[in-house]
């Protein structure tokens, strides 16, 4: 059970109760709501707030393609996925990604995790603008994807 | 052909509209689509060194949404997306 979605902060906001939500259900013995935020500081800047740009149709098909491969590489039969993540812009402490995922068991749902952020943050494309206290700002290095 | 290039993330940088577009004559390759790329900064941005690292560390994609290699042939008018580098969450 995968849900998928980029959340266009013009039209929507990000929420981890429907997140938490999603995951609730009796099959499950464990649940893990994982989000990621925005700091205050980076390289030894003093940051304002991020804009997050994305390739949506490309993030949702990353998603999914992660999604489907953790029955095969994790032995990750039985879960629930719960994905979500902003474009547009943020402020300090405001949630760019929600993670949540539930499991039969607790030791899958950590692994599961932390597998979707690792593999989101090297295949989806998702780009990060920073605002710094100067009013500069500046588009962060990547990774760059390879075609196959 | 007209050959729509999408901007996203530090390409964005390239054009105050969401896209650039190219009038080809004959069909190309991506690598060749690059080459056309980079001479637009070349003249647009006397070859501002930024700009021109963005292209060259930047995959494509196609319509359909795959990431396509160097040789990839465009023969007709389509629409190609920029992807630099990459890094969300």
């Amino acid at each position: 059970m995968l849900h998928a979605k980029i959340i266009d902060l013009k039209k929507e906001k990000i929420e981890v109760n429907k997140a938490e939500e999603f995951v609730s259900s009796s099959k499950f013995g464990a649940s893990l709501i994982f989000k990621g935020t925005v700091r205050e500081n980076n390289d030894n800047k003093k940051v304002t707030g991020i804009t997050y740009d994305s390739h949506d149709a490309m993030v949702i098909k990353s998603f999914e393609e992660i999604y489907n491969e953790v029955g095969q590489k994790l032995k990750i039969k039985d879960k629930a996925v719960y994905v979500e993540h902003v474009k547009g812009y943020l402020g300090l402490g405001e949630i760019s990604i929600i993670i949540a995922v539930a499991c039969p068991h607790r030791a899958e749902t950590y692994i599961l995790s932390r597998y979707i952020i690792e593999e989101i943050k090297k295949r989806s494309p998702i780009w990060k603008k920073e605002h710094y206290e100067n009013e500069e700002s500046e588009w962060l290095k990547g990774n760059p994807i390879q075609a196959n | 052909m007209k050959v729509k290039l999408e901007l996203f993330g530090a390409s964005r940088d390239l054009s105050d509209n969401d896209f650039l577009e190219f009038n080809i004559e004959k069909k190309i390759s991506i690598k060749d689509f690059k080459k056309k790329i980079i001479n637009y900064v070349d003249e647009r941005f006397k070859g501002n060194k930024n700009f021109k690292k963005i292209i060259e560390t930047s995959a494509f994609c196609s319509e359909d949404n795959n990431i396509i290699s160097e040789n990839y042939k465009i023969t007709k008018d389509q629409k190609i997306g920029i992807i630099p580098p990459i890094g969300g969450g």
